[in-house]
C-alpha cells in the first residue's frame, strides 16, 4: 500500500505557470489575470515576450519527464522555473510538496544543493579541478568532509564508468566523459530530482545513444525522478516515460510516447510523430479490432486456433507472430480473455500511423 | 567680462586649498609618509641586506621555474651586468620603490576592481575617474603631492601608486564580470551561498585577468618611476635625471639599459605567471 502511494507521489507540480519577459511584464501578467490574454496579444499591447503560457505538469516519484520542444519554445525556461532559476511569473510550482516561491534564500539553496541535481548542455566543468573535485563539487559547497565527499563521489564516478578517470582534468576528456562528469556530479548529490537540460544534444549519435541508455537505466537503477529536455524526439521516446511537447511556450500535449505516436494532439504533433518508427512503440491494444467485429469481417476463422499474445505486445513482435503463423491474424489475450484480434491489415495501419478510429471503421 | 578673473580665483582658490590641506592635514600626511616609506625601506633594506649574486640567482631560479632554462640564465646575466655598470644600489632602490608602488596599488586597485566588477553602477562611475587618471600626463601627480608629502621616496610612491592602481582596477573588474554564464548558473543550481559563488566559481575564473592588471600595473609603475626621479625618489631614476641635468650622456645610458632589464625581467616573470594562472583555469 505505503509503496504504491509512493510510486504515485507527485514530486514536481506546476500548476498554471507563466513567464512573461520584458520591461511591462508586470501589466501584462495582470492583463493575463484578468482578461486571459493570449500571447499574441500580450505580445502587441505589453511588448512583452511569453516564455512559458498556463504549464501544467505532474512528475511522479521514478519517473523519467521528458519534455521536447524546438528551440525557442520555452523549454529551457520551464525547466529553469522547476528550481527557480527563473521566477515564474504567474502560477505554483511545488517540489515535494513545498510551494518554492514561498521558500527564502537559505531554504531555497538548501533546496537545490539537497533535492534537486542539474545537468547542463554545456556540462560546466570546472577547469580547474580533477573530475573527482569536478564530481564532490556539489558535497564541497554543502560542506561534506573531504574524505567522506570523494569516497561518494568516487561511487557516482564508478557508476558512470569513469573509475580510471578521476585524477585527470575536465579538458583531458572527451565530450561524452565530460558530460559524464556533470551526471556524476549531479548523482553524488543524491537529488531526488535531476533536472536535464539537453544533455546529450551537443555529443555525437552514437555516443548519445549508448549515454541516453544508460542514463535511463541508471536512473531507474537508483529510483531518481527526471526532468528531460530534448529537441529531439527519438530521444524523448527512448529515456521518457512520458513527454511532454512544447510549442511557442504552452504545452501541446503530454503523453506517453504511445499516446503521442497513435493519438497527436494537434498538426503540429502529428508533423513532429511522422518520421518516427512505430515498431516499438505501438503496442497490440491500440491497433486490434473487437472480437466480434473480426468475426463479422471473417465469420469462417476459427479464433481459438490463433496464435496469442498480450495487449502490451509492440508491432514488431506481432510481425513475428504472423509471419510464423499460418494465418493473418493474432489473438490478443488478457487475463486469460480475448480482448480482440490484429490483423494484417491493422498491423500495416499501425506501422503506417493511422489513428486507430479509422482502424476501426475500416 | 575679464574671464581672467574667474581663472585667477580659481587658481587662488586651489591654492589656498592646498594651503589649507597641508597645514591642517599635516598628521595625516606624516602618516601616509610614514607608511609609505615604512614600506619602502623595509624592502628596501631585504634587497640591500643580501648580496648581488643572491637575488640575482634568486631571478634566475624564477626565470627557469616559471619560463625556461635559457630564460632563467639570460636573467642571471642580464642582472650581473647591472652590478658590473656599477648601478646595483639603484637598481634595488628602483626594484624596492616599484614593488612597494605596485604593491600598494594592488592592495587598493584589486579590491575596489572586485566591487566594481559586482557593482555595475559603481563601475560606470569609476570609469571616467580611470580614464583621467589615466590620460594626464604622469607629472602632475607629482606637484600636489610634492606639496604635501615633500621632496622624497613618499612623492615617488604616491605618484607611482596613482598610476599603477588603474589597470589593476580595470582588469579585475573585467575578470570579475567575465564568468562564463552557464558557471554562474551551474552554481546557483548547485545551492552556493553569495560567498561560495564569489571564491569557487568568479575568483577562479577572474585570475588570469587579475595577474594580467598586476603585470600591467608593473609595467606603469616603472614607466613612473622613472620620472618620479625628479622628486628625489632615488634608484636609476634620479640617476637619469641628474646625469640628464650634467649631461653625462654614458650614466644616462647605462642607468637605462639597468631599467630596461629590470622591467623585462619583470614583465616576462609575471606575464609568465599570468599564462600559467590561465592554463589552470582552462
Amino acid at each position: 500500500m505505503n509503496t504504491i502511494n509512493n510510486a504515485n507521489e507527485v514530486l514536481v507540480d506546476c500548476q498554471n505557470v507563466w513567464k512573461i519577459f520584458g520591461a511591462r511584464a508586470p501589466t501584462a501578467i495582470r492583463a493575463v489575470e484578468e482578461r486571459g490574454l493570449s500571447k499574441k496579444q500580450i505580445l502587441e499591447e505589453f511588448d512583452c515576450v511569453v516564455g512559458v503560457a498556463n504549464a501544467n505538469l505532474q512528475v511522479r516519484r521514478g519517473e523519467i519527464f521528458c519534455i521536447m520542444g524546438l528551440s525557442g519554445s520555452g523549454k529551457s525556461t520551464l525547466v529553469r522555473l522547476l528550481n527557480r532559476l527563473i521566477e515564474p511569473s504567474l502560477g505554483q510550482i511545488t517540489i515535494k510538496g513545498k510551494d518554492i516561491a514561498k521558500l527564502n534564500a537559505a531554504e531555497l539553496r538548501d533546496m537545490r544543493a539537497r533535492n534537486i541535481g542539474m545537468v547542463f548542455q554545456s556540462v560546466a566543468l570546472l577547469p580547474g579541478r580533477t573530475v573527482l573535485e569536478n564530481a564532490a563539487f556539489g558535497l564541497e559547497v554543502r560542506g561534506v568532509p573531504r574524505d567522506e565527499r570523494y569516497k561518494i563521489a568516487r561511487a557516482a564516478l564508478e557508476k558512470v564508468g569513469l573509475a580510471d578517470w578521476m585524477a585527470r582534468y575536465p579538458s583531458e576528456l572527451s565530450g561524452g566523459m565530460q558530460q559524464r562528469v556533470g551526471l556524476a556530479r549531479a548523482l553524488a548529490a543524491d537529488p531526488e530530482i535531476i533536472l536535464m537540460d539537453e544533455p546529450f544534444s551537443a555529443l555525437d549519435p552514437l555516443i548519445r545513444r549508448q549515454l541516453q541508455d544508460e542514463f535511463r537505466q541508471l536512473t531507474k537503477s537508483l529510483g531518481k525522478s527526471s526532468v528531460f529536455i530534448t529537441h529531439d524526439l527519438e530521444e524523448a521516446i527512448r529515456i521518457g516515460d512520458r513527454i511532454a511537447i512544447m510549442k511557442d511556450g504552452v504545452i501541446v500535449q503530454v503523453g506517453t510516447a504511445e499516446e503521442i505516436v497513435t493519438q497527436p494532439a494537434d498538426d503540429y504533433v502529428s508533423e513532429f510523430v511522422a518520421g518516427i518508427s512505430r515498431i516499438h512503440l505501438v503496442k497490440a491494444h491500440s491497433v486490434m479490432l473487437p472480437v466480434a467485429e473480426f468475426q463479422t469481417l471473417q465469420p469462417h476463422c476459427d479464433v481459438e486456433a490463433l496464435l496469442k499474445t498480450s495487449p502490451e505486445a509492440d508491432i514488431g513482435e506481432l510481425i513475428d507472430l504472423t509471419m510464423r503463423s499460418n494465418r493473418d491474424a493474432v489473438a490478443v489475450v488478457e487475463n486469460g480473455a480475448m480482448v480482440g484480434i490484429v490483423t494484417t491489415r491493422g498491423l500495416l495501419c499501425g506501422v503506417a500511423g493511422t489513428p486507430a478510429r479509422e482502424l476501426v471503421a475500416a | 567680462m575679464d574671464t581672467s578673473v574667474i581663472t585667477d580665483n580659481f587658481d587662488t582658490f586651489t591654492d589656498d586649498a592646498l594651503g589649507w590641506i597641508s597645514d591642517n592635514g599635516e598628521w595625516l600626511f606624516d602618516f601616509i609618509r610614514m607608511v609609505l616609506e615604512g614600506t619602502y625601506d623595509g624592502i628596501l633594506w631585504v634587497l640591500q641586506i643580501s648580496p648581488f649574486y643572491v637575488i640575482a640567482a634568486l631571478a634566475a631560479l624564477l626565470g627557469w621555474r616559471l619560463i625556461n632554462l635559457a630564460a632563467g640564465l639570460l636573467t642571471g646575466v642580464a642582472l650581473t651586468f647591472c652590478t658590473a655598470m656599477g648601478l646595483w644600489a639603484e637598481t634595488m632602490s628602483t626594484l624596492a620603490l616599484v614593488a612597494t608602488a605596485t604593491i600598494l596599488a594592488l592592495v587598493v586597485g584589486i579590491p575596489i576592481g572586485i566591487l566594481a566588477g559586482f557593482v555595475r553602477s559603481f563601475d560606470r562611475a569609476l570609469e571616467p575617474v580611470l580614464d583621467l587618471i589615466q590620460t594626464l600626463p604622469p607629472y602632475i601627480y607629482l606637484l600636489p603631492a610634492i606639496a604635501l608629502l615633500g621632496y622624497g621616496p613618499a612623492t615617488a610612491l604616491i605618484a607611482t601608486f596613482i598610476v599603477a592602481m588603474p589597470p589593476a582596477i580595470r582588469l579585475t573588474s573585467l575578470g570579475i564580470r567575465m564568468t562564463p554564464r552557464e558557471f554562474i548558473e551551474l552554481g546557483q543550481a548547485s545551492g552556493l551561498t553569495p560567498w561560495q559563488m564569489f571564491t569557487k566559481i568568479r575568483l577562479p575564473f577572474a585570475i588570469p585577468s587579475v595577474m594580467a592588471g598586476i603585470n600591467q600595473s608593473l609595467m606603469m609603475a616603472f614607466g613612473m618611476v622613472v620620472i618620479a626621479g625628479i622628486v628625489g625618489s632615488g634608484g636609476l631614476g634620479e640617476t637619469i635625471y641628474g646625469a640628464v641635468r650634467t649631461l653625462d650622456i654614458a650614466t644616462s645610458i647605462n642607468a637605462a639599459i639597468a631599467i630596461v632589464i629590470l622591467t623585462m625581467v619583470l614583465d616576462r616573470l609575471t606575464q609568465s605567471a599570468a599564462h600559467r594562472a590561465k592554463a589552470g583555469a582552462r
